[in-house]
């Protein structure tokens, strides 16, 4: 969250990947950063070790949206 | 100044901060106005001095609303040249601490207190069960750092201090080295400071793993066993230290094992270099799932250099030794941080307790 909102300050497009179980520490540090609508994007839990192929799935599940987000 | 909060009475008051998320989890001191006005006092600082940020709520830590944890904590006024020393290490960046707090790994702050201030800002003890219950000043000093850490820095778990379990320690760690039965120098001289300074060294650690060596006198590679021993437990497999590298480590000799390294001539940088080539470990057996797999040849260190296992003498006498293992990551790889304590400016306050 705090490497989106920086690139964000650069004036970078940036989204957000956060999972599920981390979504609240997200609202926490874009709210304390000031930056409470910061681009993000949730993703399940855990992503981490769960395989090339549910990486796969998870990837094409939200590829469309980051996509849209960026060029939003 | 700070915003107040209202409440009938302490019992209600407690109840309310609890309900806030303020405290630990323990009971704490209710922080009334006259309660932190005084420990301010105590301080010799202004109330509205700006010690620096507290991430990752990126809270202003003032003396204050430090004095006011200190009060929550159950500090004695003596103590508040240590809190606020303890609070100025984890600002600095060096020490991560934004990064720190969010993490998922059990890391807290360890306070090391040395020279005077082990004795006039406490006392903090090096003894029996220094890192155990009983000790006030241990007590309290490592809670009223935790206390800032939560509502200045804002870390509260599940939703900014992402620790998965977390440990005991993150109530309170705080001990001093034993200087007087110490055969080495102490820790903050040979981090370059004089030896009548009082300085708090900071680092986040694990939880202290217990190291059994029974000394034998009679067996010239004794010194040697015992630090064999110790690198097993700074840098097992199993820890950050062995899998991600390059982070600090904390060792605590207790009096005898102290005795058996100096008796073989060792000392602080000796045995930290011994340490660091006794952790060394096969590529090939390298563990840890997010890492392994690689099967190359060869060896790889634990440590990028030696001054990066931090040694210091307490306990009481006997078989064991403690190490702290640490987390090894944010942008400093999880280093230890000195900051001089300023007992100048404290004011002693009749009455005041």
């Amino acid at each position: 969250m705090r490497d989106g909102i920086s690139i964000a300050r650069l004036g970078i497009p940036a989204v957000a990947l956060v999972t599920e179980e981390f979504w609240p520490q997200g609202d926490f540090v874009a709210n304390s950063l000031g930056m409470p609508e910061v681009p993000r994007i949730q993703l399940p839990h855990p992503v981490a070790g769960t395989g090339d192929s549910n990486l796969a799935r998870v990837a094409q599940d939200v590829v469309a949206e980051i996509i849209e987000r960026l060029a939003a | 100044m700070s915003a107040y909060l209202e409440a009938a009475d302490e019992m209600s008051a407690l109840e309310h901060l609890h309900e806030l998320g303020c405290t630990d989890g323990l009971p704490i001191i209710v922080p009334t106005p006259d309660r932190v006005a005084r420990m301010v006092l105590a301080s010799g600082l202004e109330a509205d001095m700006v010690l620096g940020i507290m991430g990752p709520g990126n809270g202003t830590a003032t003396v204050e609303k430090v004095a006011v944890a200190a009060v929550m904590a159950g500090c004695l006024a003596d103590s508040m040249p240590l809190v606020v020393a303890a609070i100025k290490a984890v600002m600095e960046p060096e020490f991560d601490l934004t990064e720190m707090q969010a993490t998922t790994h059990c890391t807290a702050p360890l306070i090391i207190v040395n020279g005077p201030a082990r004795h006039t800002c406490g006392p903090i003890s090096s003894g029996f069960g220094a890192l155990g219950p009983g000790h006030r000043g241990n007590a309290t000093v490592g809670r009223a750092l935790r206390l800032c850490m939560i509502n200045i820095g804002g870390g509260r778990p599940g939703s900014s201090d992402m620790a998965l379990l977390g440990h005991p320690g993150k109530f309170t760690y705080c001990l001093a080295e034993d200087e007087e039965g110490s055969p080495f120098p102490p820790l903050h001289v040979d981090r370059g400071f004089q030896a009548d300074d009082s300085v708090v060294t900071v680092i986040g650690a694990e939880a202290p793993h217990s190291v059994i060596h029974s000394a034998n006198a009679d067996d010239p590679q004794d010194h040697e066993k015992l630090l064999q021993s110790l690198a097993v437990g700074v840098a097992n497999m199993a820890t950050n230290n062995a899998i991600l590298t390059g982070g600090s480590v904390v060792v605590v000799l207790n009096p005898e094992h102290a005795t058996v390294l100096s008796n073989s001539n060792m000392n602080r940088e000796t045995v930290a270099n011994r340490l660091f080539e006794l952790t060394h470990h096969a590529k090939r057996d390298r563990l840890g799932g997010m890492i392994g797999g690689a099967a190359n040849d060869g060896d790889y260190a634990c440590f990028t250099e030696p001054g990066q296992i931090v040694i210091l003498m307490a306990g009481g006498s006997g078989l064991y030794s403690m190490v702290m293992p640490s987390w090894c990551a944010g942008a400093h790889n999880n280093s230890a941080v000195s900051v001089m304590v300023d007992t100048d400016q404290f004011c002693e306050i009749p009455g005041l307790e």
